[in-house]
């Protein structure tokens, strides 16, 4: 008979070290998921509506910041005019030129153009509108006003080159932060959305073992921290790899469909919420992993992660406020607070109100949250997980590693 | 040499092991008795690292188990625990390479283990989909898989077919022959009975009895005679110097023989009374040795319970 495994060094066994075996327990997980159905659909759910999320801005903003306006007759002067006028009100309007009052009028009704001007810069211009539009309104009557007193004053013989000039100097450094901020608000949503959804797989793969009894033969052949580190591990660069597609999505779209200016600024902040994934994903994983280790049935997993989502909660709703406000005294407290920060400091960071001190100091204000979680959590997965009974409290699991 | 020596264990107040003590030779089965909660279980976990004695160790070839060694045991544990979601043959390939074995000899024994349990048409099934039967046939094959040197196995047995314990049986076997030593703790005692070559009875926290079932017989049955004799009179041997009757129902005579006392001398008093039809010292079962170890420790032996 021939066996298997046994050729070579006698058993075809080897001497196994911890990064080896944790390597074996992520890659079960990571191929576990990607075989999952409800993974992929979910990963190509998250971009289809970030893409869909861009289409729509794009769309909306071509219904909105575009105008046809009609004038008849000569177009030459007031053309011009009614088009500047728009720039300074946002819209991008087209002037399309008529022959005569009739073909304005059929024009507006059939609605090619927003309006139509009739009577020029003569005595009683008149605008023809199907429905009222304020901004078609301003912007032609402002045009007729300003092509009028030129002419006016150009026939009293005044020279109106001369009139000064405003130049515009922003306050706020020269940049406009706003499209940043919309950047770190989706990024703060999209962080939200992988943390518990991530967190949410650890807990359930956690608790799958402790169900299906398997813990015990995985724990006869590895010590408890190296199955957890190796769940850990695979289902983060699961994640990981999530975000780092979904930003690169998020970038090549926006850039593709010209949604930002500044492509440095997005990049820096789809960059900086991509770390703080990496952060805030060793915290809460670790967290809901050592949580689902008291429990050994899916049902009882969402009584023991509630406390923990309510903290991701309260982070992404204090992110939120932190666009509005970011450097609001609770912004500001928070974005230090291990497991708010990875929601808070990424918006403090787009809004540029971070000092380069306070995100290093927040960082590894994290990084040694995650030390002593992962210390500490280690202790109770270790006590709690072949305790298949019921519910396991939390001291008698810190008390109890492998009684 | 497998050695299990002094191994203490309390949870709390609750005193499970006191001095737990057995070996058990290469190739050779080793049966695990002892009532419900007389700490067979966790034993067993002691020897694969799952819980941590209070004093004792487990030694392999004279070594006190480690982790490098504990990967070469295949165990089985009393609780069944697989991936119901994971296909039997990556289950198997995954088992195999936790204890260490590359890929391609993890895949090469997953697929030699599938095909030798019965198992091969399933690989590619998530193990939640098969019978309960076949379910269990994976988990010895997630034993096996890994060419373990050592076999630890908490009732294997249980809650399989007759046709299922005998492929069981027959596994466990082979595994003998190729020199593995080979634990597994059952109370099905017939069967401990037909396939150990020794057994240790776990009583109290301690082992109340072991050795080979023909050692414990001889432990016991050197008291017991039985003698047929049709036509004797009630109390017939009652006369006989060094002999107690432990019972007599008609002519069945259950006899306790004092040590030294001559057993051709109560054969000669029964053949004076007549006939004698049946006369052997009397071999008590697995289940009768089992009774008295695990029963309350008491100065004299119950004759009544041996006789049942």
């Amino acid at each position: 008979m021939s066996d298997p495994g046994t050729a070579g060094d006698g058993r075809g066994q080897k001497a196994l070290g911890s990064a080896a075996l944790v390597r074996l327990v992520a890659g079960r997980e990571i191929s576990t998921r990607l075989r999952d159905k409800n993974f992929i659909i979910s990963s190509i759910v998250i971009i289809v509506i970030l893409i869909g999320v861009m289409v729509f801005q794009v769309v909306v903003g071509a219904g909105e910041d575009e105008g046809r306006v009609g004038v008849v007759g000569d177009a030459s002067a007031l053309g011009p005019a009614i088009e500047a006028q728009g720039e300074a009100a946002g819209v991008d309007v087209t002037i399309v030129g008529f022959d005569d009052d009739a073909a304005a009028r059929q024009a507006v009704e059939d609605g090619d153009v927003d309006g139509a001007l009739v009577g020029g810069t003569g005595g009683a211009p008149q605008l023809l509108v199907d429905d009222r539009d304020p901004t078609t309104e301003a912007v032609v009557t402002g045009a007729v006003a300003a092509v009028a007193l030129a002419d006016r004053l150009a026939e009293a013989g005044v020279d109106v080159s001369g009139l000064p000039q405003v130049s515009v100097t922003s306050l706020a450094g020269g940049d406009d932060d706003s499209q940043q901020i919309v950047v770190a608000i989706i990024g703060v949503g999209l962080l939200y959305g992988l943390l518990i959804l991530f967190g949410q797989f650890v807990a359930q793969g956690v608790v799958e073992e402790k169900s299906s009894r398997v813990v015990e033969l995985l724990l006869a052949t590895m010590r408890p921290w190296q199955l957890l580190a190796g769940k850990i591990a695979g289902l983060g660069v699961l994640g990981l790899a999530q975000i780092v597609v979904i930003g690169i999505v998020g970038v090549v779209g926006a850039l593709a469909f010209d949604v930002v200016d500044v492509p440095g600024d997005l990049i820096g902040t789809v960059v900086s919420v991509v770390l703080w994934f990496v952060l805030g994903y060793a915290f809460y994983a670790s967290v809901f992993a050592v949580a689902a280790s008291l429990v050994s049935r899916q049902e009882d997993l969402g009584s023991v992660l509630t406390p923990t989502t309510l903290v991701l909660v309260a982070g992404f709703f204090v992110g939120i406020q932190a666009a509005t406000d970011p450097d609001s005294t609770l912004a500001t407290a928070t974005s230090f607070v291990p497991g708010l920060s990875p929601l808070v400091m990424p918006v403090r960071q787009a809004a540029g109100e971070a000092a380069a001190w306070e995100v290093a100091l927040a960082v590894v204000l994290m990084l040694v949250a995650v030390a002593l979680v992962v210390r500490l959590g280690g202790r109770v997965y270790a006590g709690a997980l072949l305790r298949t009974s019921g519910r396991t409290k939390l001291r008698e699991a810190l008390r109890a590693e492998r009684a | 040499m497998l050695e299990f020596d002094g191994l203490y264990k309390s949870y709390g107040d609750n005193r499970v092991l006191e001095g737990v003590g057995f070996a058990v030779a290469a190739g050779s089965m080793f049966g695990f008795c002892g009532a419900n909660g007389a700490g067979k279980t966790t034993t067993m976990r002691i020897a694969l690292g799952l819980a941590r004695a209070d004093a004792g160790e487990v030694r392999w070839r004279g070594v006190p188990l480690d982790a490098a060694i504990r990967r070469r045991i295949g165990y089985m544990p009393e609780e069944r625990g697989l991936y119901p979601k994971m296909r039997v043959g990556e289950q198997l390939t995954y088992f195999a390479r936790l204890h260490g074995l590359d890929a391609a000899a993890a895949a090469r024994a997953a697929e030699h283990w599938a095909e030798r349990l019965g198992l091969g048409a399933r690989r590619k099934d998530a193990v939640e989909k098969l019978s309960l039967g076949n379910q269990q046939r994976v988990q010895l094959a997630a034993a096996l898989v890994s060419r373990p040197e050592v076999l630890i196995l908490d009732e294997p047995f249980s809650g399989l077919d007759p046709v299922g314990v005998d492929s069981l049986a027959e596994a466990l076997l082979e595994q003998c022959r190729d020199g593995v030593p080979v634990v597994f703790s059952s109370h099905q005692l017939d069967l401990v009975e037909r396939l150990c070559d020794s057994v240790g009875i776990l009583a109290r926290g301690r082992i109340v009895a072991s050795g080979t079932v023909e050692e414990l017989r001889r432990r016991e049955a050197g008291r017991l005679l039985r003698v047929v004799v049709p036509d004797a009179p009630q109390g017939w041997a009652a006369s006989v110097p060094g002999v107690r009757v432990v019972s007599q129902q008609a002519g069945d005579t259950l006899l306790e023989l004092a040590a030294g006392t001559d057993d051709q001398v109560v054969l000669a008093a029964g053949l004076r009374t007549g006939r004698v039809t049946h006369f052997a010292w009397r071999e008590p079962t697995l289940v009768e040795l089992f009774r008295e170890a695990v029963a309350d420790p008491a100065p004299s032996v119950d004759p009544a319970e041996v006789a049942a």
